[in-house]
C-alpha cells in the first residue's frame, strides 16, 4: 500500500546551493533518519519516489517550493510532517504537507510560471524616475534576444521576451530589488539570470555583479489567473 | 549583502563554502576554552570523505571546553576571490577566520598537499614559518600518516602528533587547556608538549650534516624532550570514540556513504606499504561494536550504504557474520553493504558476491606486480591462480570490468616482470570471454603506479627508479596492452618523482617548499594543477638537488632523517625483510604464522586483537 504527499517548502541559507540532484538525494536521506517508509522505483538502480516541480539554479533560494514524495505506508499527514521537519539540513525547511490522490498529475506538468526577486547592489544610487523609465523602456521591447548559455544543448539565440509576464523594481540607496514574473516548467522556461543581465547590458543599470536571487512562488495558471500548486 | 553570497554564485561548486550540512556541531564560541580549526588541504569532497576527521571532530566536540570546526582547501577560483576581496580563510560551521582559533590542526595524508598546507597558512593570514609566528598566532600542529616522515614541514609545524589521534588528542587538549590557565608562552608551552606522548616538537631538535649530505646527528637540545618520539596506539577498538552522528554532506564527496573501520592494521606486511607498517598491530573491532555503530549510523545520517572500511576487510575475523548480520537488519530500508578493499582471492569474492546486491560496473584487484618472483619479492602473497579465478568468477558473476593495479619499478623488476603485466591482463580478458562477458562491454583496465619507497618500509633504503626508465616501461605496457577491451592508465612519474622525494625527505627541503609555495604551487595532487618546472625551480633556488633524494640508495647504517620517529618497528626486522625481498624470501603474516618478531608488540606494550576469538601469535621474549 502506498500513499502520495505533497509538501510545500522553503530552500535558504546554506541549502540555496544544492543542486537539484542533490537535493532529491538530502531528502532521501532526511527520509531514513525520519524513519519513514520511503518508496523505492524498481530496477537496475533504484530511486526514491520524490519528484520536484521545476528545478531551482544552485544559488537560488525557494521561499516556497513543492515537491511530490511517496510512501510504502498510509500515515496522517501530520505525522509525515513531523518526522520529516526535524531532520533536515540547515535551510531547508517544511511549510506544510498534505496527502494527495495517487495518481495525481504530476507536479512538472502543472507548472507555468514562478515570481522571483533579486536583490543586488548599484554603483550610484537612482531615483524613482530613472529606475520606472529604465524598466518600463525594458518592458515595451517587442523582442530580447539573448545569448545561449555557454555548454548549452541549443545553441540559439532566444527571444525571451514574452516569456516575461511581469518585472518592477525598488531601490533604496546603493541597494536594488527587483521582482519578476517569469515562464516556468516544460513549455518553455525563462531564467531569472537571463533577464538581469539583459537588463544590465542593454537596459543601463547600473548594478554591480553578484545577485541575491530567491524564487517567491511556484504557479499553475488558468489563463489569466495564477494559482498555486496545492 | 553578505561578501559571501557575492562571491559564491561566482564559483565553482559552491557547496564546499557553505557548511550547513546535517549533524554540523556549533558551539558558543565564549563558553569554551580551546578552538580548533581542523584543516584539510584538500577540496571538501576529498576531505569530508576522510573518516579520521570525523573521528576527530566527534571527540573534540564531545568534550565541553573545546570545539572543533573544518576547513577544507578552497579551489583556485574561490581562492581567486578570496585574494581579490581580502575574505580570510574561514571555517564552516562559524565563518570565522582560521587565524582566531587556538590550534590550526592539518591532517598529511599525501605528501603532494604540503603545497596546500602553506597555501593554506597564508591564506589565513598566518606566517607561514613557524619561527615568525607570534604569541597572537594560532598553534599549528599536524598528524596523519606522513607525519611519520615530518622533516620537510619542520619549519612551518608547530608540533606533530605521532600516531593514532584519537588516542593522543585528549592528553594534547587537556595539557593546552593547563597551559593556556597558566598563560604560558608559546616557547614555554612548546617545551612542556614534547614531553606528552606522541608529541613531536621540531624545533626542539637539532639535525647536523656531513659533507657528503648526509645525516650525522639528530638529538634534542633540552633535557626532557625524548630523542625518540612514540607513535600512539589505540589499543581497545572498541572502548575508543567512534562518530555515530558524522557530518553529512548537502552535496556528493567522493566516498559518501557510512564508514565503519572495523579493523586497524594489517599484518600481512606487504614491503612497499606504509600503511602496513605504521598501523601495527592488528586490531578487530568486536562484531556488537560494529552492529551497534552501524544502527546508530543508519538512523543518524540516513546513507543508503554501509562501507567496511580498513586495510583489507577480507582479513577481518567474524566478516561473514557481521555483512549477514548487516543484510538482515539493514537491507528492508534500502541500505546496502560495500566492502571498499578486498585481496585477490576466493573468500573476497564470495564476499564481494553477498554484498553486492546492486552489481556496480567494475571491480579492483590489486596484484601489485607481473610474476610469481616479484610477488615474493614485495610479499604479496597472491598467485596467479588466486587472480584468475577472482577474476572468472567476477566475469561470471556479470561484473563487466575488472581493474587490476599494478606497480612498476619495484625493486629488481626486469622486463619479464612487465611481460607478466601484460600477460596477466590479457588472461583476465581470455577469462571474461569464456565467462561470457558481452564482448562490447568487456574491459580490463590496467591501472599503473610508480613505486616510491617510503619511510618505515623494508623499502625504505630502495633507490626509486629514475623517470626516464618509468616512462621507457609505461611505454612498453602501453605497447604491449594494445587490444580492444584492454584499456592502460598510468601515473605521471614527475609527480612519483616529487612523492619519493617528500616521502625521503629531511629538513632541507623546507627551503624548497617555501620556494615552491612561492612559485604558486598548490593542488600538486591534481594532475591539472601539478607544474614539475615549477618544482624544479624550487630546488634550483635552494640549492638542492631532487635526485638526491629520491634515487640514492640509503644504507642500513645511515642515519634516516624520520629515525627519531618511533612506530615501534625495530630497525633489525626491517633489514630482515628487506634482504628477505632481495633473496624472494616471503615472510608469513603473523595472524597465521608465529610472530615475526618486528618489535611493535612488546616495544609498544600492545597486542593484536583478533574479534574472532584468541590471539593465535607468540609473542617472542625479547626482539632481536
Ligand atoms: S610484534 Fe609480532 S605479533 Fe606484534 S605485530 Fe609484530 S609480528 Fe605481529
Amino acid at each position: 500500500m502506498t500513499s502520495s504527499y505533497r509538501m510545500q517548502y522553503s530552500k535558504k541559507g546554506p541549502a540555496r546551493y544544492i543542486s537539484h540532484l542533490d537535493l532529491l538525494r538530502s531528502f532521501e536521506r532526511a527520509g531514513r533518519r525520519a524513519g519513514l517508509p520511503l518508496s523505492f522505483t524498481q530496477g537496475f538502480n533504484p530511486h526514491p519516489k520524490i519528484s520536484f516541480a521545476a528545478p531551482l539554479g544552485v544559488g537560488t533560494a525557494g521561499e516556497a517550493e513543492y515537491a511530490d514524495i511517496e510512501l510504502n505506508a498510509d500515515l496522517p499527514a501530520a505525522e509525515v510532517f513531523r518526522a520529516l521537519s526535524g531532520v533536515l539540513p540547515e535551510g531547508l525547511r517544511l511549510i506544510e504537507i498534505r496527502s494527495i490522490p495517487e495518481q495525481s498529475p504530476s507536479l512538472m506538468a502543472a507548472v507555468d510560471c514562478a515570481t522571483y526577486r533579486a536583490v543586488a547592489k548599484l554603483d550610484r544610487p537612482l531615483d524613482r524616475k530613472e529606475l520606472d523609465s529604465a524598466i518600463s523602456s525594458f518592458m515595451a521591447r517587442p523582442e530580447i534576444w539573448v545569448e545561449p548559455k555557454l555548454k548549452a544543448k541549443e545553441n540559439k539565440k532566444r527571444n525571451i521576451r514574452p516569456g516575461i509576464f511581469a518585472l518592477s523594481a525598488e531601490s533604496e540607496n546603493d541597494i536594488i530589488i527587483l521582482e519578476a514574473e517569469l515562464k516556468t516548467g516544460s513549455n518553455g522556461n525563462v531564467r531569472f539570470e537571463q533577464v538581469l543581465e539583459a537588463l544590465v547590458e542593454t537596459g543601463g543599470l547600473p548594478l554591480k555583479s553578484g545577485f541575491v536571487l530567491s524564487r517567491t512562488g511556484v504557479f499553475t495558471k488558468n489563463g489569466q489567473e495564477k494559482k498555486t500548486l496545492w | 549583502m553578505d561578501l559571501l553570497d557575492q562571491i559564491l554564485p561566482l564559483v565553482q561548486k559552491p557547496a564546499r563554502y557553505t557548511g550547513g550540512e546535517w549533524n554540523i556541531v556549533r558551539k558558543d564560541w565564549d563558553k569554551v576554552d580551546i578552538k580548533v580549526a581542523f584543516a584539510f588541504p584538500d577540496v571538501y569532497e576529498v576531505g569530508m570523505s576522510h573518516l579520521g576527521l570525523q573521528i576527530l571532530y566527534h571527540i573534540v566536540n564531545s568534550r565541553t571546553d573545546a570545539l572543533m570546526e573544518r576547513v577544507f582547501a578552497p579551489w583556485l577560483d574561490m581562492e581567486e576571490k578570496m585574494r581579490e576581496h581580502n575574505l580570510p580563510l574561514f571555517t564552516l560551521e562559524s565563518f570565522r577566520p582560521v587565524r582566531d582559533f587556538d590550534v590550526v590542526a592539518f591532517t598529511l595524508q599525501y605528501e603532494m598537499c604540503y603545497s596546500n598546507v602553506l597555501n593554506m597558512l597564508d591564506l589565513a593570514g598566518i606566517p607561514i614559518k613557524s619561527n615568525l609566528r607570534g604569541e597572537e598566532h594560532p598553534l599549528v600542529i599536524a598528524g596523519g600518516p606522513c607525519a611519520f616522515n615530518p622533516e620537510p614541514l619542520a619549519d612551518f609545524i608547530d608540533l606533530f602528533v605521532i600516531g593514532e589521534g584519537e588516542e593522543a588528542i585528549g592528553d594534547f587538549l587537556d595539557f593546552l587547556r593547563n597551559a593556556k590557565n597558566r598563560n604560558l608562552a608559546k616557547k614555554d608551552l612548546l617545551r612542556e608538549a614534547a614531553r606528552v606522548p606522541g608529541v613531536y616538537v621540531p624545533s626542539l631538535y637539532r639535525v647536523e650534516y656531513r659533507e657528503d649530505g648526509e645525516i650525522s646527528k639528530v638529538e634534542p637540545v633540552l633535557k626532557g624532550v625524548p630523542e625518540i618520539v612514540k607513535k600512539r596506539v589505540v589499543r581497545d577498538m572498541d572502548k575508543v570514540s567512534f562518530p555515530t552522528r558524522p557530518v553529512v554532506p548537502s552535496t556528493e564527496i567522493v566516498h559518501d556513504r557510512i564508514m565503519i573501520e572495523v579493523l586497524r592494521g594489517c599484518a600481512r606486511g606487504c614491503r612497499f606499504c606504509q600503511a602496513g607498517m605504521i598501523y601495527r598491530p592488528v586490531r578487530e573491532k568486536k562484531p556488537a561494536t560494529v552492529l551497534r555503530q552501524a544502527a546508530g549510523l543508519v538512523r543518524q545520517t540516513g546513507y543508503d550504504e554501509i562501507s567496511l572500511t580498513s586495510l583489507s576487510t577480507s582479513d577481518y575475523t567474524p566478516v561473514r557474520s557481521v555483512i549477514n548480520a548487516l543484510i538482515k537488519e539493514h537491507a528492508g530500508c534500502g541500505v546496502s553493504i560495500s566492502l571498499p578493499s578486498l585481496r585477490v582471492d576466493n573468500f573476497s569474492m564470495e564476499l564481494a558476491k553477498e554484498v553486492q546486491k546492486v552489481r556496480r560496473s567494475s571491480i579492483t584487484l590489486a596484484p601489485e606486480a607481473g610474476t610469481q618472483r616479484l610477488r615474493d619479492v614485495i610479499n604479496k602473497g597472491v598467485t596467479e591462480e588466486d587472480l584468475m579465478s577472482a577474476t572468472e568468477v567476477a566475469f561470471r558473476e556479470g561484473w563487466q570490468a575488472v581493474k587490476l593495479y599494478f606497480m612498476i619499478g619495484l625493486p629488481t623488476e626486469t622486463n619479464e616482470d612487465l611481460d607478466g603485466i601484460i600477460h596477466l591482463a590479457r588472461e583476465a580478458l581470455a577469462r571474461g570471454r569464456k565467462a561470457g562477458a558481452r564482448r562490447g562491454r568487456l574491459r580490463v583496465t590496467v591501472s599503473v603506479s610508480s613505486f616510491v619507497p617510503k619511510p618505515h618500509t623494508p623499502f625504505q633504503w630502495e633507490p626509486q627508479a629514475s623517470m626516464a626508465v618509468l616512462k621507457e616501461r609505461q611505454a612498453y605496457l602501453a605497447a604491449g596492452l594494445r587490444e580492444r577491451g584492454l584499456v592502460f592508465n598510468y601515473h605521471d612519474t614527475a609527480v612519483s618523482f616529487m612523492e619519493a622525494v617528500f616521502a625521503r625527505g629531511d629538513r632541507r627541503l623546507g627551503a624548497v617548499l617555501e620556494n615552491a609555495f612561492q612559485l604558486g604551487c598548490k593542488f600538486d595532487g591534481w594532475s591539472e594543477n601539478f607544474h614539475y618546472e615549477r618544482w624544479l625551480e624550487a630546488f634550483r633556488q635552494a640549492g638542492l638537488e631532487p635526485g638526491w633524494y629520491a634515487y640514492r640508495r640509503y644504507d642500513y647504517d645511515s642515519l634516516l632523517p624520520w629515525d627519531h620517529i618511533g612506530t615501534g618497528l625495530s630497525k633489525q626486522y626491517l633489514i630482515r625483510e628487506h634482504q628477505r625481498a632481495m633473496a624472494g624470501k616471503t615472510t608469513e603474516d603473523c595472524r597465521t604464522g608465529a610472530c615475526t618478531g618486528c618489535g611493535l608488540c612488546s616495544g609498544l606494550e600492545v597486542e593484536p586483537v583478533y574479534a574472532g576469538g584468541e590471539r593465535d601469535v607468540q609473542l617472542p621474549d625479547a626482539i632481536q
